[in-house]
């Protein structure tokens, strides 16, 4: 380690605990001084300070020393006093202030980051003024009462030669009147050495009369003590001093050039003579001196075991006797005071070990005496003479840690005396490379004045910087508190200093707290210091902090906006963080060759359109490989690689601002910042292609305002913070020369769409740079797409990622060029499913050229598809009544065309310039749910120059379809008669409100006819159907096609009875024809939706139901007429009926003697055959009841689905006379009850098993017989008809309706037997 | 007497995750930004904590295990924990201890 002497607080100590001289002169010296521009002391005090002084010293011990450094501390007598607390403080102040100034001026303008500054050396780091304040702030304790390093050494009288009688002045000067009030009340020895100076001024007179008061002065105060000095020998004071020795002590600021002026060479050298003489002859001797005596007498009354004992027992007896709370009052002349001058005289003489041992002395006596603050006083200098002697580490700590607590427990009375002490410690630990403990000493030091607070935190602060390894967290902190101290005391360029050094610390940390608290203020401060612009770019920092109360919030804004304010400045800044702009909210809608009819339509994801428009519009990838094509040769690489966009139509930006904060904030003016440049190749291709001037591209900021025409459009969805009313505004502005136009105030909630549009009106190169807007009116923010466009999705990107981001926003403007606008008109939003409608398509065309070309394509065609064009004026209920006359035209339908859902509108339709064109739709709502339509319609353009060749048009809607009818049909075989069946239809109504009319029910195709079992009127008087309402309705379904030719049913159609009406009988309502457009060609959708192809099976049959709503609550383009609705239901069919049916035909009751012989009975079964194929089937009777039981068993698991409608079935009023509904569940009870009595009472006679053939749709008869035993009720259902269907042709995709084989339960039949009489 | 904890989970390099102040005291506007600074500072002490003496550190996760299971293992580093289950969870915690 290195010399203690050398360290910081060695030197410290060496310049601060020397011996004072006092100084006591008449006021002529001073004059003679001050011409100098310097008072006495201050012309000695460079010369007081020896660093190779060389005195041999011996004070206690034998063994000599020798000092090379020593110093002087010289004082007026008048300024040996405690110094003034207030005036120190006054004074201290004034330290910090003009540190603060200077400090403040130098700051750079970005504070250095934390790693930077870690790499500078120390001196730098730390602000070279705490070095100075902490000097002074030791000063203000000077001359304290209980230590003794203050006291006067000696006494140095001067007295001008020019004085009058100048041995009574040496007298007068050294009358204790005016002596420090320290030495006349005992504080301190007044019997000092004295030393008596005759100051000669040469410029006055001769030498002579000087020498001559010399010999009279040593005369009276002895030879030794008395000494000449001649000053201002040089006549003109132009003498200027090479290195002024006085720099260092005239820091007030006099023109430092006179300093000295008239002191020649001879003047100094005799100065430093005197010094060197005082110190080295008079006081260090004198010193020595006094060591040894006071030595020797603490020797004899203090040292030795009898001594201490004496000494101990007479502190005890004293203890009683303390009142004061500060312990005994000692005078100079105690044992305890005279131990502490021989410590301190030690001390100064650096006998550390002589000091060492008496302030160990003293202690415990102070200590006993509970004089605490003397106690402490001593700690702190055993503490620091450890130090010196550079031995005990430990116990130089423990006693200024010691001393320093002592002295906190005194309270206010050693605050001051603590800070000292504090210093040293600091100082200590500094040098021993205990930095992180100096910092918490540091901390301990703060006192309730905060202004020392603040430097002592501040200084602590950077200690925890220069740690090993630097605590960061703790630097930042420190700064902050001691910021916040500056701040309460005024100081507000330290508090801007310390808050901008503690912003590298929380610079990128996400303590948001933190960094709000530090920035606002720094912000705050600095606006406080008029600094507005800095203030400003604070501030920033804290707007959008969204983490913080709404109150702070509410601050934050309030400042930052009322510093703006008071800047006087619109500010504009780049990244404003206020409102938040969503990057990924930011969606670029251009038209190319795809234009859109509406906003959602552009929404819509570009594969969907993709895949509509496939086999529509010409490929590119064609274009691009095949070399040959026209296209290719059309569009230039370049329009290939980069947006294009049309002069005149509009690009849509939009954006979605987000408020990040708990208060609305107010934004205007919010505009996008375009710039239109001229293409540079077009310019020297083709020159015609515009009329206007184009200017050089380097006046690009002006180009822009004169080729583009602005039109905002402006939509604000707000959505309310707190859920209150969401309200919709649109703001329409038109400007035409100005990209920056004023648009809208809008108080942000939590976040804003808006939407901008720029419509550029010649060709060139459009690029949109960014947007604008100006918050509270006050600060403009800018917001640069370029720049933070990474993770940005352009809505429609044309061509993958592979070019630069930055190039979806630049588009290539080429000429303008038609453009159609279409329409539907009165397309509902909300309608019930089956409603029917006839819409029509308003295309028009507002450009000069026509296009031709048209086609268009429906995403949907259950929905929507397109008519024809006779069809456009048609009177829509009515065109579908069927006429009487059968025109077949009706009956046309476009299959071909919309299975391809392409529709080619006729060669000779074109939209001609600034006209419009319409075309009809038929739409029905064919299933329930929310619906997209998609359409697109392709057209070209006549004008074959052009650089596209077709554009497309892309329209979509959403519609929302509820559920309204609930149709559901039943077909059971009616087994009486093999050619009819028994439809039920069932409706229910699933709507909330709505009433329906029922109105016609119609069966497709030809093959069928249909009649009602039983007339609405006595189910549904009204035809209405209520909401909730269920209705069902029995119809019979007569195959046409087995008891007619078929030749009758093609010739005369219009006898067939395939639709039925469900209105009042009376009422002549006209059916509607199903079998024409737009009936049919709908039907034929729902067929082809459910995958079924024309062919039907004959057993299967479609309906169309058809109901009116009169007043619905749907919107209607016509609400007059009532709508149409259409209900399909493909595919009805017998599936769960086996193809073969059978009937028993024989006698019901027969009267038989059967005492004479047993009965015979013939029945007849006809098996018919209902299907197309050859089926083979197999009767087999058995007599075992059992047998049929389980058989029926099996079969009632087969076919126990129709158990569950049983309950339906049976208030049906019979209109055949045989009760063959019934299930099998039935059959299967009615079998076990009667087998039970009437087991084996007859027989099947004849084969037991019988097997035949039937052709496609025919029948056959089986002769069967039983023999009856005995009299009584039988039922012959004991039977089973195994079937099976030999395909002839391929139809087993059938589906599992049509099983290939089954087993049929015999049905109930009832035979009668009597006895006959 | 009224006293307030904050309780604060600090990730990696630094970065607050969870924060939250409990305790019967009011809450106090300014104070807020004070419990950051506070726990901010004794970060260092905490990192030299760490790499000395395992034991204290220990024990202070071993306390509440339970937190430490509540973190998911999607969690992205210096992201923040938003979830309100944990929230509530620590508050009676924080009951308990308190």
């Amino acid at each position: 380690m290195v010399d203690p002497a050398n360290t910081p607080l060695g030197k410290m100590l060496l310049e601060e605990i020397t011996p004072v001289v006092m100084v006591l002169c008449t006021p002529l010296v001073e004059e003679s001084c001050l011409k100098n521009g310097l008072s006495f002391i201050q012309m000695l005090s460079p010369f007081s300070n020896f660093t190779n002084i060389d005195v041999p010293v011996r004070t206690a011990s034998d063994q000599p020393y020798r000092l090379q450094k020593f110093k002087l501390r010289l004082f007026y007598a008048s300024d040996i006093r405690q110094p003034n607390l207030e005036a120190a403080k006054k004074r201290l102040k004034e330290v910090i202030t003009q540190a603060g100034e200077k400090d403040f001026s130098e700051m750079s303008s970005d504070p250095a980051e934390v790693r930077d500054l870690l790499s500078r050396p120390e001196s730098e780091i730390i602000p070279t003024w705490f070095q100075f304040f902490n000097k002074e702030l030791v000063r203000t304790l000077s001359f304290s009462d209980h230590e003794a390093f203050d006291h006067p050494v000696a006494c140095l009288l001067v007295v001008s030669s020019k004085d009058e009688e100048p041995i009574n002045r040496f007298v007068d000067l050294f009358n204790t009147n005016k002596l420090p009030s320290l030495l006349n009340d005992g504080a301190m020895d007044p019997k000092i050495l004295k030393h008596y100076l005759l100051v000669h001024d040469n410029q006055d007179s001769d030498s002579e009369k000087a020498t001559k008061l010399l010999t009279e002065m040593k005369n009276t105060f002895g030879p030794n003590d008395c000494q000449l000095l001649c000053i201002n020998s040089s006549q003109d004071g132009q003498i200027h001093h090479q290195e002024n020795p006085w720099a260092p002590f005239k820091s007030d600021a006099l023109p430092s050039n006179n300093i000295g002026c008239f002191l020649n060479i001879d003047d100094l050298n005799e100065i430093k003579d005197l010094m060197q003489e005082l110190s080295s002859k008079h006081i260090i001797p004198y010193m020595e001196q006094k060591i040894r005596i006071l030595n020797q007498q603490v020797s004899a009354t203090r040292k030795g075991f009898k001594n201490q004992i004496k000494n101990l027992w007479w502190r005890k007896g004293k203890e009683d006797a303390l009142d004061s709370p500060d312990g005994p009052v000692y005078t100079f002349s105690s044992v305890e005071s005279q131990i502490r001058i021989l410590g301190d005289f030690a001390f100064m003489l650096r006998d550390y070990e002589l000091a060492l041992s008496n302030y160990r002395l003293i202690s415990t006596d102070y200590k006993l005496d509970k004089a605490w603050k003397r106690y402490a006083g001593v700690q702190e200098m055993m503490g620091l003479t450890y130090f010196l002697l550079d031995q005990s580490r430990k116990e130089a700590e423990y006693c200024m840690e010691n001393a320093f607590n002592t002295y906190i427990k005194l309270g206010p009375a050693g605050q001051q005396n603590a800070i000292r002490c504090g210093l040293w410690w600091v100082e200590m630990l500094k040098t021993r490379d205990q930095v992180k403990e100096a910092a918490t000493v540091y901390f301990r030091i703060c006192s309730e004045d905060p202004l020392h607070s603040a430097v002592m935190l501040e200084q602590a602060s950077f200690c925890y910087l220069l740690s090993k390894p630097p605590m960061l967290h703790k630097y930042g902190f420190h700064l902050v508190l001691s910021g916040d101290h500056y701040k309460k005391c005024d100081q507000i360029k330290h508090a801007i200093r310390t808050y901008r050094n503690a912003v590298s610390v929380y610079k990128g940390t996400t303590w948001s707290l933190i960094k709000d608290h530090v920035y606002f203020h720094i912000g705050q401060w600095y606006a406080f210091l008029g600094m507005y612009d800095i203030a400003v770019s604070h501030m920033l920092e804290v707007l959008a902090s969204s983490h913080q109360s709404k109150k702070t919030q509410e601050l934050f804004l309030r400042d930052f906006l009322q510093t703006v304010q008071k800047s006087g400045k619109t500010f504009e800044v780049l990244k404003l963080q206020l409102p938040v702009i969503n990057s990924s909210s930011i969606k670029v809608i251009f038209e190319d060759h795809r234009t859109y009819a509406s906003a959602a339509a552009a929404s819509v994801r570009e594969r969907i359109w993709r895949s509509l428009e496939e086999d529509m519009v010409p490929s590119l990838s064609t274009a691009r490989t095949n070399w040959l094509e026209l296209q290719s040769k059309l569009i230039p690489k370049k329009y290939k690689e980069s947006n294009i966009c049309v002069a005149g139509e509009a690009i849509k930006v939009g954006i979605e601002f987000k408020n990040p904060l708990h208060i609305p904030i107010s934004i205007s003016s919010v505009s996008l910042i375009c710039k239109l440049s001229p293409n540079p190749e077009e310019r020297n291709s083709d020159e015609n292609s515009s009329n206007l001037e184009l200017p050089n591209e380097e006046n690009e900021t002006s180009t822009s305002s004169r080729y583009v025409c602005v039109v905002f459009v402006i939509y604000m969805h707000t959505n309310i913070f707190n859920s209150l009313n969401n309200y919709l505004c649109l703001y329409v502005y038109l400007a035409c020369i100005s990209a920056c136009v004023n648009v809208v105030y809008a108080r942000i909630f939590n976040f804003l769409q808006v939407q901008l549009t720029v419509t550029p009106m010649a060709e060139g190169i459009l690029k949109i740079v960014g947007v604008k807007w100006k918050l509270s009116s006050s600060v403009v923010g800018f917001y640069n797409f370029e720049s933070s466009s990474v993770n940005k999705k352009v809505a429609k990107g044309r061509r993958k990622a592979k070019h630069p981001p930055g190039d979806n926003l630049k588009f290539i403007v080429i000429k303008s060029l038609p453009k159609l606008e279409g329409r539907i008109h009165s397309l509902p939003e909300k309608t019930y499913t089956g409603d029917l409608r006839h819409l029509v398509l308003q295309l028009s065309n507002q450009s000069k050229v026509p296009v031709k070309n048209l086609k268009m394509k429906i995403s949907n065609p259950r929905f929507l598809y397109a008519g024809n064009q006779r069809e456009l004026n048609v009177e829509f209920p009515a065109c579908l009544e069927k006429k009487t006359n059968a025109e077949q035209g009706g009956g046309h339908t476009n299959n071909n065309k919309m299975l391809q859902n392409l529709f080619v509108f006729p060669e000779d339709i074109s939209v001609k310039e600034e006209t419009s064109l319409s075309w009809p739709l038929w739409f029905r709502a064919a299933i329930p749910g929310n619906i997209s339509l998609y359409i697109t319609i392709y057209y070209e353009m006549e004008d074959v120059s052009n650089i596209m060749k077709y554009r497309t048009l892309r329209m979509h809607y959403n519609l929302q379809v509820l559920p309204s009818l609930d149709v559901s049909f039943e077909l059971s075989p009616c087994p009486s008669r093999l050619q009819d069946f028994l439809l039920r239809m069932d409706v229910v109504n699933k709507t909330s409100s709505e009433c329906f009319q029922v109105h016609q029910l119609s069966s497709v195709g030809r093959q069928w006819e249909i009649s009602l079992l039983q007339p609405v009127n006595s189910i549904l008087p009204s035809q209405s159907l209520f909401a909730g309402q269920a209705l069902s309705c029995f119809f019979m379904l007569k195959d046409r096609r087995k008891s007619s030719t078929s030749e009758d049913s093609i010739l005369s159609p219009s006898l067939l009875q395939s639709d039925v009406t469900l209105g009042r009988q009376g009422n002549n309502e006209a059916l509607f024809d199903v079998s024409c457009s737009p009936l049919a060609d709908f039907h034929s959708f729902e067929r082809m939706q459910q995958g079924m192809s024309d062919q039907g099976v004959e057993n299967k049959t479609d309906f169309i139901f058809i109901s009116q709503l009169v007043k619905g609550n749907t919107d209607s383009g016509a609400p007059s007429t009532p709508l149409l609705f259409s209900h399909h239901a493909c595919r009805c069919s017998l599936s769960r009926m086996s193809p073969v049916s059978w009937l028993i035909d024989g006698p019901q009751t027969i009267e038989h003697d059967f005492a004479a012989s047993l009965c015979e009975v013939k029945l007849k079964m006809t098996i018919s055959n209902s299907s197309d194929s050859v089926a083979s089937v197999r009767v087999n009777t058995f007599d075992s009841p059992s047998n049929g039981i389980q058989s029926s068993d099996a079969a009632g698991t087969q076919t126990g689905v129709s158990s569950e409608n049983q309950s339906g079935w049976f208030d049906i009023p019979a209109v055949n006379d045989m009760k063959v509904i019934t299930t099998d569940a039935l059959a299967t009870r009615l079998a076990k009850s009667l087998s039970m009595e009437s087991v084996s009472q007859f027989i099947w006679s004849g084969s037991s098993s019988t097997k035949v053939e039937l052709q496609p749709r025919s029948t056959a008869e089986i002769p069967l017989q039983i023999c009856v035993f005995a009299p009584g009720i039988y039922n012959l259902s004991n039977y089973t008809l195994n079937w099976n269907l030999i395909s002839t042709k391929d139809e087993e995709n059938q589906g599992e309706a049509d099983k290939s084989s089954g087993v049929c339960q015999g049905y109930p039949y009832y035979l009668t037997l009597l006895q006959s009489s | 007497m009224a006293t307030t904890a904050c309780f604060i989970i600090v990730s990696r390099n630094d970065i607050p995750i969870y924060e939250a102040e409990v305790g019967s005291a009011a809450k106090r506007e300014d104070a807020a930004q004070l419990h950051q600074f506070v726990l901010h500072a004794a970060l260092d002490i905490v990192q030299d904590l760490a790499w000395t003496t395992s034991a204290m550190f220990l024990k202070a996760i071993d306390r509440f295990n339970d937190l430490v299971i509540l973190l998911n293992p999607l969690y992205l580093p210096g992201s923040r924990i938003a979830s309100s289950h944990f929230d509530t969870k620590v508050r009676a915690l924080a009951r308990k201890y308190l």
